[in-house]
């Protein structure tokens, strides 16, 4: 055989191989085995019967109230109205504070409804008790105070993306072009935790500052030491994922993706032996909708989503609350037109939705009681009153 | 590949898609490495080798039971590899024309123990020789199979195989004199 120098030389130059590269690669890979659906292979008797049970359990689903609740939704007409909408945002239904991004930069609600601008900053998160503000500008991530005094500032080698800071306040997580970097609360000690991510913002573990969660330029979700980037547990992300959010009191991972809700619970008790990654389990998004914005509940296993629906007749839009523990969906509200996000109160007992084409908020109770909306919402965050676009809802400050 | 090993790994192919999940880990094993080195030959970067070589292999997972076991595995496994490779560089080329140049990741692991020269000049080639160097030389494809790999004429695969060689002569003599390799 012709010797082929070029090729002996490709095969044997040292590359750099990220340690346990192999090792972390199988356990992925044998993750993923182990959940694959076979196809076209001749279904073995205990197959079968886990099929049936399946099979069965589907049937019961759709026939439950759940069930039914969704297929009710899909043909709906509009029968849930919104509420009749205050001229300007007076106070904040059940109190709290709002940190609203507009054109102009990120602005502090108070509970009374009064407003102050922050700045010139692209983004902005709340630290965890609401004592300060992580703001972005260009490369930059700066903690300002509520009254807009920054307090430090650090400048990274690219554009600043999705800080996230952790619940016990002592680091703020943020993307800086693909990589995801990790901060302490004070400015010091910036470092790198992950060089390859894709755009989506991280998710700290609400029981601490130790886990993070964020996703892979490779499609995994990867839940990694906040100090040292480790892997603690590696799991498949669901298919064109834009936002993750780390809730149920740390128990589960929602998964949003236009098409699809997905929770991924965490068993983060197991972390060091195996990925703590449970099964995940699609929520029943109606065929044909877009999810627009979904988030879990504070302290609970509840999801509240926004969910485009696109008909011959026009576009309509739903406020769908799903209780997975209880197998159960409910619409709060249908209305003509486009929804946008939608956020939790600090106490779990309303959410805020935004309705970008009716230029409202909508705060709407989960139990009983009575919605209320807010007209002229992108005029309250324009600077000297003027027309401008429709803000964002960074947080709604704060549960503790 | 011998004609005994490829026999055995068709025996490999068919119990994964029997369910074993050994024999995944078997495949995995035989070929990570070498999916590993052609992803990061092509794109130069070692955490997004690790996530295209992982990536490749969640792919034959999807995809194992369509597989047509009367054909070898190793080179449907490095036409994934070797594409998105190819994707991701594209995408990190583009990134940098509209990003700022400098790096935020931590600088790479001092320059390689062995074939240091043939790896800069390997580096500083277009993404799209890189590909077909790799293919041809590493992997040990023909022109045709390259063709088909990458989707192109057999053609353009032998334009880029010779502009990318010339581009490499000169550092693969050098080192292979230094190596004594003849």
């Amino acid at each position: 055989m012709r010797r082929d120098p070029l090729g002996q030389a490709l095969r044997e130059a040292t590359i750099p191989v990220p340690a346990e590269a192999e090792e972390r690669g199988l356990r992925v890979v044998e993750a993923a085995y182990a959940h694959r659906q076979p196809r076209g292979r001749p279904v073995a008797l205990p197959r079968l019967a886990l099929a049936f049970a399946v099979a069965t359990l589907l049937t019961a689903l759709l026939l439950s109230p759940a069930g039914a609740t969704v297929r009710e939704w899909v043909d709906d007409v509009v029968t849930t109205s919104a509420p009749r909408p205050e001229p300007e945002l007076a106070e904040i239904p059940g109190g709290g504070r709002l940190l609203v991004q507009s054109a102009a930069g990120p602005w502090v609600v108070q509970p009374d409804g009064s407003r102050r601008l922050l700045g010139d900053y692209e983004e902005a998160t709340w630290s965890p008790r609401g004592l300060f503000v992580a703001a972005v500008q260009g490369r930059t991530l700066s903690a300002v105070e509520p009254d807009g005094d920054p307090r430090w500032s650090v400048t990274a080698a690219r554009r600043v993306a999705d800080p996230r800071w952790a619940p016990g306040g002592e680091r703020i997580a943020y993307r800086s072009g693909q990589a995801l970097r990790v901060v302490a609360g004070d400015g010091t000690g910036d470092r790198l935790l992950a060089r390859s991510t894709a755009p989506v913002a991280p998710a700290w573990s609400p029981l601490g500052d130790a886990a993070l969660a964020y996703v892979s330029s490779a499609g995994m979700l990867r839940i990694v030491h906040s100090e040292d980037g480790g892997d603690f547990a590696i799991g498949l992300a669901g298919t064109s994922v834009d936002e993750i959010e780390w809730g149920d009191g740390g128990a589960t991972i929602l998964e949003k993706s236009p098409g699809a809700l997905r929770l991924q619970p965490v068993r983060l008790s197991k972390l060091q032996a195996r990925p703590g990654i449970g099964d995940r389990r699609d929520l029943p998004v109606p065929a044909g909708a877009t999810v627009v914005d979904a988030a879990l509940a504070p302290e609970r296993q509840l999801v509240a989503a926004v969910l485009t629906l696109w008909r011959d007749h026009g576009t309509r839009s739903a406020v769908i609350l799903f209780d997975p523990e209880q197998a159960r969906a409910r619409r709060l509200l249908t209305v003509p037109g486009s929804l946008g996000q939608v956020a939790w109160s600090p106490d779990g007992r309303r959410l805020l939705v935004a309705w970008p084409g009716a230029n409202q908020w909508l705060f709407l109770p989960i139990g009983r009681g009575q919605g209320r909306a807010v007209a002229n919402v992108s005029r309250a965050f324009a600077p000297g009153g003027r027309a401008a676009s429709f803000p964002r809802v960074e947080g709604w400050c704060c549960r503790r | 590949m011998g004609a005994e090993s490829a026999l055995d790994e068709r025996q490999l192919v068919r119990e994964a898609q029997a369910g074993s999940g050994a024999a995944m880990a078997q495949l995995y094993s035989a070929h990570w490495r070498f999916a590993y080195r052609a992803a990061y030959l092509v794109v130069h970067d070692a955490t997004a080798a690790e996530d295209i070589a992982q990536d490749a292999f969640l792919a034959a997972v999807d995809a194992l039971d369509r597989f047509d076991r009367r054909r070898p595995f190793a080179p449907w496994l490095h036409r994934i590899v070797v594409n998105r490779a190819l994707d991701w560089a594209r995408r990190e080329a583009l990134r940098r024309k509209v990003d700022r140049p400098e790096s935020v990741f931590e600088p790479l692991p001092p320059p390689a123990e062995i074939g240091g020269e043939l790896m800069a000049a390997l580096k500083e080639l277009p993404a799209e020789q890189r590909a077909v160097v790799v293919l041809r030389h590493l992997l040990e494809y023909t022109p045709g199979e390259i063709a088909g790999m990458l989707d192109l004429p057999r053609g353009t695969v032998n334009s880029r195989l010779r502009r990318g060689l010339d581009r490499l002569r000169e550092a693969v003599q050098d080192e292979a004199s230094a190596e004594g390799v003849r």
